[in-house]
């Protein structure tokens, strides 16, 4: 069975299907009321994980062992007195490593990680990323400072990033106790230095599951690929792009060489160009790019939002992107032709996909 | 016996118990025993800026504060602010 985890801003819906991944059945709506900015379904052992978020009731963490049957809440969640800072929203769930039971990572707003070592129940904010001593030079975008990237390396257990918006990406080789910028060639063409060392606005960064040294990033100023684990980033635009502007990324979860991003005119005008729901596609590591969208809507201004993208690992690999129109996208062949699995949906906030019997 | 009544979204939250009936010396101490409390307060203590507190049909703001003393007979009733789309 496949299952897709959509995060509306009216709660979460999932979406079941075979292997072949056509005729999906909703269950949910679940956490109705709230604002689902990402869930995941943890491969380890079949728990969900909710970045929930209310306007009035805060930003918490909701977890289920049953599948979205029954859910409890975060017990404790918060940033220390003494960092002068209160947690604004929570953003994203990343599942520990295989053996490292009941290990999770949540990224929050403003622009702080949390670990927990109890399944989701009790969260420790990561001090070297509240402390670090650049936060005085991140500065909240549009959509606030969240930390909506954590990415651990599959080989090297201490090494992991994350992506924060309006400060950038930040790599630990100690397994998060202190933070390092991993920013070089990456450009921030809105501040007085083009260059700076942090303060980009990342929009999306993932690891190559596979060949880990490898890093994508969709970033405010363009598309990026790094071959040596963030320490420099090439620039990838033209050769068949329409914009380098954008929010979402997916990946090839066998081939490094293979990416997907779904373009947006630019930051003063947040829809697919061409009016067109374009997904570009490319297989030599970002030399060109072509258009991936047989069989998605012609003519539309769309927009897919940061966590509205995925892949699975079944062969061949599925992608998978929700729009905040509401409408599901399922390719079950690696990107090659495309059907809608969901339309008149909220809002789509965020997609995960995985399966799970 | 004060009785603290939830809306909708915070009764799911407490297990579907809409109504409690608590010992209480404040209304603070009313609402910090009840489970969804942090939901109500952040992680400062401090009440969210969009949960009104209501006791006898009175705006806690106007009648106290969250201090205010509580002689047992009250009905503190939580409403999220008109807030969202």
């Amino acid at each position: 069975m496949v299952r897709i985890l959509v995060g509306t801003r009216k709660g979460l819906f999932i979406f079941v299907a075979g292997d072949e991944r056509r005729d999906w059945t909703l269950e949910g709506p679940h956490l109705v009321g709230w604002e689902i900015f990402h869930a995941v379904l943890d491969p380890r052992d079949g728990s969900i994980h909710a970045a929930t978020n209310n306007p009035v009731y805060g930003a918490t963490v909701h977890s289920s062992t049953d599948l979205g049957v029954s859910w409890t809440r975060a017990e404790e969640l918060g940033l220390p007195e003494e960092s002068g800072l209160t947690l604004e929203k929570t953003w994203h769930v990343e599942p520990g490593r295989e053996g490292e039971n009941g290990r999770l990572w949540l990224g929050g707003a403003p622009g702080v990680l949390f670990r927990s070592d109890d399944g989701g129940a009790n969260w420790e904010a990561v001090e070297g990323l509240v402390n670090h001593e650049t936060r005085d030079r991140w500065h909240p975008g549009a959509g606030g400072m969240c930390c909506h990237s954590i990415q651990l390396d599959p080989l090297s257990p201490e090494q992991m990033y994350v992506g924060i918006s309006a400060a950038g990406v930040f790599r630990s080789e100690d397994g998060g106790e202190s933070w390092t910028p991993a920013n070089q060639g990456t450009a921030a063409d809105f501040l007085p230095d083009p260059f700076p060392p942090v303060g980009q606005c990342v929009h999306k960064v993932l690891v190559h599951p596979q060949q880990p040294e490898r890093l994508w990033q969709q970033n405010h100023c363009g598309v990026y690929r790094s071959d040596d684990r963030g320490e420099r980033w090439e620039r990838l635009e033209g050769n068949g792009l329409p914009s380098g502007f954008g929010f979402p990324l997916a990946l090839d979860p066998r081939d490094p060489d293979t990416a997907f991003v779904v373009p947006e005119v630019g930051a003063e005008n947040r829809v697919t160009p061409d009016g067109r729901l374009g997904v570009y596609r490319t297989r030599d590591a970002g030399a060109s790019w072509e258009l991936a969208s047989n069989g998605l809507p012609e003519p539309a201004w769309v927009a897919v939002m940061r966590e509205g993208f995925s892949f699975d690992r079944l062969d061949p690999f599925g992608v998978y992107l929700g729009t905040q129109s509401g409408s599901v996208f399922v390719s079950a062949d690696g990107g090659e032709s495309w059907s809608e699995a969901a339309s008149q949906l909220p809002p789509i906030l965020s997609v995960e996909a995985v399966a799970w019997p | 016996m004060a009785v603290v009544l939830l809306p909708s979204l915070l009764a799911t939250e407490a297990g579907g118990q809409q109504r409690f009936e608590l010992e209480a010396d404040t209304v603070a101490e009313a609402l910090r025993s009840l489970p969804i409390a942090n939901l109500i307060f952040d992680e400062h203590g401090d009440l969210r800026r969009l949960v009104n507190v209501y006791v006898d049909g009175v705006d806690v703001r106007d009648a106290g504060g969250l201090d205010a003393p509580l002689t047992g007979n009250e009905t503190v009733r939580l409403v999220g602010a008109v807030a969202g789309g």
